[in-house]
């Protein structure tokens, strides 16, 4: 069984762990049960110093367990793992001093203002009093929270509430910073505003690792990313590389009936495309293509077949896609 | 022609502290104590609701009780010479150090919901910190809320026992040590249960019907055998006898020894069970 976990993309893309780079954080071989829940099976990442990996993957596919087992919140089941140098198990303390992590679900204390609570965390870490105000106002002005900054956390907008809790997640200025789906639920400027910090975060070299169900947001941030699929890591590479694979662009097409799906499937075959069937719908054919003009011939060897299309969809690629195409890769490999 | 575009300076609050120690020199398990301790602190100054919620009870059935025996003859083995407001009020001090150890559990059980633990598990910070907090704060509670149950009782109901002010200091005192066990005991099954619904049951299920069940309210004499034999083995009498000997120089000193071990047990039982609970992964 394990052969199909080989990830798809051929060259050990920075993402393989290997012995002699830089690597501030390892993971080798982290499996992670909870009773008969295998919510990590054999996972292996490194991320050298000063980049992203984005761990891209849908709900239940295993980040935030990876993330609390890096983060030192959890035991692993098995495997070992490193963070700065540490080793999660037994170094658990000096890892805490160096990682900053915004978890999934905003961790602020409402009943605080904002700045009480970068001044709570700078304090807990060792500063003084001046030295944690200090902090709290690069840091609030930085995430544009300075107006808002003497009210209580509790009654900030979900974007603010964000913004905060990634302020006060680098409050130590840490060297490794964890991101469990930053961006979920963020409006787009907001988004954007965040994209913006997670950059020059890196320009002085954080390194970062990075969850997202965002195909669009581990491209534009990461070096890396690695696709979690029911635990495992199902492929592996750059963001080039793993765009490549699914195909820059996708036409969804919506045909009259099930049937013609066979029809439109085969023609476009023969015309070089790689179809893909459309899971929600069973009408719909997912159709990779690299460039615009490509639409035209799609809809003319659909034409050429006599099978209508009653909607045209023209998409960016999504983690679906990364799905689909991986699933198509690997039953393609799949001798018949 | 090209414009040499000079990349704009990044704030110094984007600094890393790549490849060097961390910018702050971390702190000891004490100065996280104090430090977590003040942030509740500022909470209850800025949100005075948890107090005040909290003395509802007890001051609801000091006024009831007060109000309804003082119309009603004395039971036969009531203390001579000490009003019915004088003899409950120890018993309302009792009931409020329980409702505030709850409140401590449910505080610690908050914080578990609003992802401060969460977020103290990042960091380099004691898992005993943030528990020893929630009790110390608790403690802060209990004393205030005792000094205005007490304020209330001279300036409102004309309390005035028979105790020196000494004695009455240590009857209060001894209320707040009773609320430090019990807050420890909730602080652990917060810690193990992380949810506040089953520590509001607790305080319901057990510690309402306790209260009845013990010398609170009608001297154990009083009471009919069975809850007699009940009120007998109930911790909450002992503390309630010794408080109320104390304040009102009437007998029962004798289960101040008890009252002050069986307290210290809970709170060490607690404290171990607290910690251990809590350090389970969320
Ligand atoms: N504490 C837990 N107990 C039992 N199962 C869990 C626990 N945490 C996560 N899981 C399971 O592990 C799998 C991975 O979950 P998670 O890491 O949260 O995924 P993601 O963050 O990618 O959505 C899921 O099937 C989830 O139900
Ligand atoms: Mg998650």
């Amino acid at each position: 069984m394990s052969g199909l976990v080989t990830p798809p993309v051929a060259q050990p893309g920075p993402v393989a762990p290997s012995g002699d780079r830089d690597l501030m954080i390892e993971a080798d071989d982290v499996t992670k049960s909870f009773g008969a829940v295998h919510a990590l099976d054999s996972v292996s990442v490194g991320v050298p110093r000063g980049t992203v990996l984005g761990l891209l993957g849908h709900n239940g596919a295993g980040k935030t367990t990876l993330v609390n087992i890096l983060t030192t919140a959890l035991p692993l089941t098995s495997g070992r793992a490193r963070v700065a140098g540490y080793d999660v198990a037994r170094e658990p303390v000096e890892i805490r001093r160096r990682i900053g992590l915004t978890g999934q679900f905003a961790s602020v204390d409402g009943q605080l203002s904002g700045r009480d609570n970068i001044v709570l965390i700078a304090r807990l870490l060792g500063a003084g009093r001046r030295a944690a105000g200090a902090r709290a106002d690069e840091l609030l002005e930085l995430f544009r929270l300075t107006d808002v900054a003497d009210r209580r956390a509790s009654g900030y907008s979900g974007g603010l509430r964000r913004r905060l809790d990634l302020a006060v997640s680098l409050v130590g200025a840490p060297e490794v910073l964890f991101l469990d789906e930053p961006t979920t639920g963020l409006d787009p400027s907001s988004r954007l505003n965040l994209w913006e910090i997670v950059e020059g975060l890196v320009e002085q070299g954080t390194t970062v690792l990075l969850t997202t169900q965002y195909l669009e947001e581990a491209d534009r941030l990461a070096d890396s990313i690695a696709v979690l699929s029911a635990g495992r890591v199902v492929a592996a590479g750059t963001a080039a590389e793993l765009k490549a694979t699914v195909g820059r662009r996708t036409v969804t097409l919506t045909l009259d009936t099930g049937e013609d799906r066979g029809t439109a499937g085969a023609a476009l075959r023969g015309a070089g495309f790689t179809p893909v069937n459309g899971e929600e719908d069973p009408r719909t054919v997912v159709v990779p293509i690299d460039a615009t003009r490509e639409i035209a011939e799609v809809v003319r060897t659909l034409d050429q077949v006599g099978v209508e299309a009653t909607e045209l969809t023209f998409g960016e690629p999504t983690l679906d896609d990364v799905y689909l195409a991986l699933a198509d890769q690997s039953a393609a490999r799949t001798p018949v | 022609m090209t414009t040499q575009l000079t990349p704009a300076p990044r704030p110094a609050a984007l600094r890393a502290a790549a490849g060097e120690a961390p910018v702050f020199g971390g702190s000891s398990l004490l100065t996280q104590i104090r430090i977590l301790t003040g942030r509740s602190l500022r909470a209850m100054v800025t949100d005075p609701g948890i107090v005040l919620f909290g003395l509802i009870q007890p001051v609801v059935i000091l006024f009831v009780l007060t109000q309804v025996f003082s119309k009603m003859g004395m039971p036969p083995h009531f203390p001579e010479g000490v009003t019915y407001l004088d003899y409950v009020l120890p018993a309302i001090l009792v009931d409020n150090a329980a409702q505030s150890a709850m409140q401590s559990g449910v505080g610690l059980v908050e914080d578990q919901k609003n992802g401060m633990v969460a977020r103290l598990r990042s960091l380099p910070v004691h898992p005993g910190a943030l528990l020893a907090a929630r009790s110390l704060v608790g403690l802060v509670r209990a004393t205030v809320q005792v000094l205005i149950i007490m304020v209330l009782a001279i300036t409102v109901l004309g309390y005035s026992p028979n105790g020196g002010v000494a004695e009455l200091a240590l009857s209060a005192g001894l209320t707040v040590f009773i609320s430090f066990s019990l807050g420890w005991a909730f602080i652990a099954a917060g810690a193990w249960l992380r949810r506040a619904e089953p520590l509001q049951n607790l305080a319901l299920i057990v510690i309402f019907p306790l209260m009845f069940a013990s010398s609170a309210y009608v001297p154990v004499a009083d009471l009919p055998g069975w809850l007699a034999a009940v009120a007998n083995v109930n911790p909450l009498t002992y503390a309630i006898d010794a408080s109320r000997a104390l304040a009102l120089d009437v007998p029962g000193l004798d289960h101040a020894i008890p009252s002050v071990v069986i307290s210290a047990v809970i709170a060490v039982v607690g404290m171990v069970a607290a910690l251990r609970g809590f350090r389970r992964p969320l």
